[in-house]
């Protein structure tokens, strides 16, 4: 009986102490392992999207709520500005809409007048070789100096954007997604500058 | 023992992945380079040596039936301190070993050096065993990985080493190339130790 009890213990000791150090080590980690993952996941499409800054935009991320979804939770924005001298020059964050598959995860640069500075898609799980060609240069090029107007559309429907040929969905999906972006800039712009 | 002997065994005369033949899942898998071996090898000797220290100074708590439930608790702790630390400051690494870090839990040569020394020894020499071993490890798997890269992709820590007209033999990157990498270095200490 007393090694039974014995056993419990040590047990329920050296789990709890373990338990513990690991809740401290968790915490104490907490930001710099998000900073990585950024850093590493985020930062090409940010660099790819802000053409020149000075400063760490993921290091100077701003954390937004607006508004709530469906669900009454409130939406959190990651946005990262870029500075140059101090001042905030245009701003990147992600957007998302439905393309042929699934979501497609834009990131979106937009300098302080609106107008887009640059795209980058980041997450995608369109058909190889027909719409994952929207991650091309040739196709997200063509959104750089664009604002939220009729031109920012495919060229079916009118706008200045052609649609990568056999991928008119995927080439939509990230149109809607940087329209969306656009959409939510001037309560970002508030927050931001 | 002493404690030099303690340590230096883990160094040639009982190397955990080449003469134990332990711990060789991690060893086979991660060493498609040589930066990658050692990061692999770092982590596990860390892992190792606190686990040795830990299970050392408990090795009279311990009740004998709960013992392996115990250790893994311990060691299993300290893995999870290494992945959080890990994708906290080395990221790329971390991507890279993926899977492999947590499977570090499972790695038979912590388990066999908890139960086979640590639990029967005090601090100081399972700190040296642990080193030693661990160490042994890391040597191991940078000197495999090397090789592999080395004659798998003509580049050693990333830099270009065999020259421009080297044609890279890519099956050493794959799994039969670290098997038949692992039986050379088999071999080959094998001649060595029956020359002696």
């Amino acid at each position: 009986m007393r090694e039974l009890v014995k056993m419990v213990v040590v047990l329920t000791v050296i789990c709890a102490a373990s338990g513990f150090v690991l809740s401290y080590v968790n915490e104490v980690t907490q930001a710099p392992r998000e900073y990585q993952l950024l850093k590493y996941v985020q930062e090409p499409s940010i660099k790819a999207v802000l053409r020149s800054y000075s400063n760490d935009p993921i290091k100077d991320r701003i954390e937004l709520t607006m508004g709530t979804n469906e669900k009454g939770e409130p939406i959190k924005k990651t946005v990262f500005p870029a500075k140059e001298n101090g001042k905030v020059v245009a701003i990147a964050y992600g957007s998302a809409a439905t393309g042929y598959h699934g979501p497609i995860d834009v990131m979106v640069g937009i300098d302080p007048e609106g107008k887009l500075t640059g795209i980058s898609v980041m997450t995608h799980s369109e058909t190889p070789g027909l719409g994952a060609r929207v991650v091309e240069p040739a196709f997200t090029e063509q959104f750089a100096g664009l604002e939220l107007s009729g031109q920012l559309n495919v060229a079916a429907q009118g706008g200045k954007i052609s649609a990568v040929s056999g991928a008119t969905l995927s080439s939509n999906g990230v149109v809607n997604a940087v329209r969306s972006a656009l959409e939510v800039f001037p309560e970002v712009k508030k927050e931001v500058f | 023992m002493s404690v030099a002997k303690e340590f230096t065994k883990g160094l040639w005369k009982e190397v955990p992945p080449f003469r134990l033949v332990l711990g060789l899942c991690p060893t086979l898998a991660v060493t498609t380079a040589a930066e990658n071996g050692l990061g692999m090898g770092m982590a596990t000797t860390f892992v190792l040596v606190c686990s040795n220290v830990i299970v050392s100074l408990l090795r009279k708590v311990i009740p004998g039936k709960v013992r392996i439930a115990a250790f893994i608790v311990v060691i299993a702790s300290f893995v999870v301190i290494v992945e959080l630390m890990m994708q906290a400051y080395f990221y790329p690494l971390y991507k890279i070993l993926g899977i492999f870090i947590p499977l570090i839990v499972v790695n038979c040569i912590i388990l066999g050096r908890a139960e086979a020394f640590a639990s029967k020894n005090t601090v100081i020499p399972s700190i040296a065993d642990g080193l030693g071993m661990g160490l042994g490890f890391t040597f191991s798997l940078t000197f495999l990985g090397g090789i592999r890269e080395i004659f798998g992709n003509g580049t050693l820590f990333g830099h270009a080493i065999m020259g421009a007209s080297f044609q890279p033999f890519s099956v050493l990157l794959k799994a039969p190339g670290a098997f038949v990498c692992l039986g050379l270095i088999l071999g080959a200490m094998n001649l060595i130790s029956a020359r002696k």
